[in-house]
């Protein structure tokens, strides 16, 4: 019997060994096409350093820019509704502001396939604890598409968030976590008591048997006496009376209100002068996956007025970077998810420059354990087995430019 | 239909005041008080979880139209099924005020242990509704008039009326007006885009968007008196299903016979 408790215990120990560390939002969990070819994050900064720390009621920022591939998937709407939003665990942290191109994003708005906006959220910290931040959009139908998230320890004791509002009438609101709720439960109270009362009114009789069998026997004025009556007439009057004069107080004290406000904002999109300057053309594009690769035959076409080099490859958040390119390299910011950036970095069969007005066929490869680990793999169990990238190059200047690649994706399921 | 013998001898019987036979039924009453209030406080919560759900959840779905016009019709169901028993069996007027009570109970239970505790919105967010006022005047009428008809004009149309009326004294502070990022909104609107809902984003709340314009604005009020319509309907029709569940036979236990009872007869 003692033997059997040590092993359950060992049979514990060994679960909780096993079992991997939880993400904040099943990130991973969310099918590849819908990481692939919808949207794409760059230039993504916070203002608080990946596993940095902020106190209850700090505030952070983060900044980037999205890219609405044009590919965008069937199965989902398009994204005439979305919503610029933070995917944290819950109000961990209150939104203090959200903004695309500069427009404030309170409400929602509508994006174009293949453009590209600007977007800025500012997070106040609340709840203690170690949490994964991301910058988010709701799409209708597709749900929320994340981008690339930090670490974030919030210290402190939640008690002491604070984060009120002056309105429009002049009320100066100390604390929106607090507001109105000693109303709500006052009133709440009240009627519970009303309610136990008339409970009470009955339950104090007997109630079941007897009242069955008075019922049976049609005593009607054994069940129901003059007082249950006068107690009834003196209730309705008693709530009806309640309502008005309640509602009288109301007005009295909210003279101005206004009901939900529920527009759509417009917004446009960021202007591209690079737009057009390098056209990628995909061949054919195979997924190995014992080797856990990515190698896409590709035609690249330089109408730029300046020589070209491949810089970066990113799909799904994961940044593959030609490493001999230090314009390339730069671009990754520090503190940027390091699980997001691969190893290995990209691989490219011709890495002289592409010169302008040149179109070179070429395969570039990008392998990582971050194909499986993100569960990206199993885009071929989609039904739509295809797939969704950018591609950023660079000039000898630095300055760059972004094309979409996008098309077919053929699994290779044994050595080669 | 008149009572047996055994049935007239068990009324004298009980009907004694501190008697031995008062105090088991008395003891039985209260076992089923109990039990009846967990019941109904699971089956009605999760009634109107799942049927108004968000409209209920959050204080930015608590909008003109749609949740006042929705939230009473899912009220009167379950009340106006339970109605036909507790009164026409036990001649109880208590059956909207038991639900009302058991959903504020098992409501609160929800918001501060899921919604406040584990998930961290503020109780500004995520209070819910008042729906004592209307179901108890559904049971007031029904016990002055004794009558389904009138009952079903005036005690379900209560449920609806009294709706906005009790909730627009606790929710009318969240409707003052805030100027917030340049743009007029709610107060209650604030609290929704401040504390964050990673799946729920602001274009999936189902409120008035600018309809009901050609009736001068009063949304509030066409769509109370089109819900206490509705709430007529469906509280006679689930009055009269109350009626036909209560009446329904019971089945022959075949199994009695298999650990030697004697088998039930079928009932006439």
């Amino acid at each position: 019997m003692k033997h059997l408790y040590v092993i359950k215990a060992v049979m514990m120990l060994v679960l909780l060994t096993l079992a991997g560390h939880a993400l904040a939002h099943g990130e991973r969990n969310q099918e590849p096409f819908l990481r692939m070819k919808t949207l794409h994050w760059y230039d993504i900064k916070w203002s608080v350093a990946n596993e940095g720390t902020l106190q209850v009621n700090d505030e952070m920022t983060m900044t980037g820019r999205v890219h609405f591939l044009t590919s965008w998937p069937e199965q989902i709407n398009k994204p005439d509704t979305v919503f610029l939003a933070n995917a944290t665990p819950g109000p961990v942290f209150t939104r203090l502001g959200s903004w695309l191109n500069g427009v404030p994003m309170i409400q929602s708005t509508g994006t174009e396939l293949g453009r590209v906006y600007d977007f800025k959220v500012i997070l106040k910290a609340r709840i203690p604890g170690r949490h994964h931040v991301h910058p988010m959009f709701n799409v209708e139908s597709a749900g929320g598409l994340v981008g690339p998230g930090i670490w974030i320890t919030i210290a402190g004791d939640a008690n002491d968030f604070v984060q009120g509002v002056e309105t429009r009438t002049g009320l100066v609101i100390e604390n929106l976590e607090t507001y109105g709720v000693e109303n709500v439960v006052k009133w709440h109270a009240f009627w519970a008591v009303v309610a136990l009362f008339w409970l009470g009114w009955w339950i104090r009789r007997p109630l079941l048997v007897q009242r069955f069998l008075l019922v049976k026997d049609k005593q009607w004025s054994v069940l129901f006496t003059k007082a249950d009556y006068l107690v009834t007439a003196l209730l309705i009057v008693f709530i009806i009376t309640v309502l008005i004069v309640g509602n009288k107080m109301t007005k009295a004290e909210f003279p101005r209100t206004v009901p939900l406000q529920g527009g759509k904002v417009a917004v446009d999109f960021v202007p591209n002068p690079e737009e057009g300057q390098v056209s990628v053309e995909n061949h054919t594009a195979e997924y190995y996956l014992p080797g856990r690769t990515i190698t896409v035959d590709l035609t690249i076409t330089n109408n730029a007025d300046k020589p070209i080099q491949v810089g970066e490859f990113m799909s799904a958040n994961l940044r593959f970077i030609n490493r001999d390119l230090p314009a390339a390299v730069a671009g990754v910011a520090e503190g940027y998810p390091p699980e997001l950036v691969a190893n290995k970095g990209l691989v490219i069969s011709d890495t002289s420059p592409i010169l302008p007005g040149e179109s070179r066929r070429m395969q570039i490869e990008a392998t990582d354990v971050a194909w499986e680990t993100e569960r990206l793999s199993s885009l071929l169990n989609d039904p739509d087995s295809s797939y969704g990238a950018l591609m950023f190059f660079f000039d000898a200047d630095g300055q760059r430019y972004i094309s979409e690649l996008q098309g077919q994706i053929l699994p290779t399921f044994f050595d080669k | 239909m008149s009572l047996t013998a055994d049935e007239a001898r068990l009324l004298k019987a009980i009907s004694v005041p501190k008697s031995d036979a008062q105090k088991v039924v008395r003891t039985l009453d209260w076992i089923v008080v109990v039990i009846l209030l967990f019941a109904v406080t699971a089956a009605f919560h999760i009634h109107f979880m799942l049927t108004a759900g968000d409209w209920d959840f959050w204080v930015d779905w608590k909008d003109r139209m749609y949740w006042v016009t929705l939230t009473p019709m899912i009220l009167v169901i379950v009340p106006a099924a339970l109605s036909y028993p507790l009164m026409h069996r036990f001649g109880l007027p208590i059956a909207g005020t038991v639900c009302g009570i058991c959903l504020a109970l098992g409501e609160w239970i929800s918001r501060i242990s899921g919604f406040h505790l584990w998930s961290y919105f503020p109780y500004s967010m995520v209070w819910p509704a008042i729906v004592i006022p209307g179901l108890m005047l559904m049971d007031l009428f029904y016990m002055l008039f004794r009558n389904v008809f009138l009952t079903t004009i005036f005690g379900g149309a209560s449920v609806a009326l009294a709706f906005a009326p009790a909730n627009w004294i606790i929710l009318a502070p969240y409707h003052v007006p805030v100027v917030y990022l340049e743009q007029l909104i709610s107060v209650a609107d604030l609290i929704g885009y401040t504390f964050t809902r990673t799946a729920t984003p602001e274009y999936l709340r189902f409120i008035e968007r600018g309809t009901l314009r050609t009736f001068g604005g009063e949304s509030t009020l066409i769509s109370t008196f089109f819900s206490a319509f509705v709430c007529m309907i469906l509280f006679y029709m689930w009055w009269r299903i109350g009626q036909f569940l209560s009446n329904l036979g019971t089945i022959p236990n075949q199994l009695k016979t298999m650990v030697g009872l004697e088998a039930d007869k079928d009932e006439d």
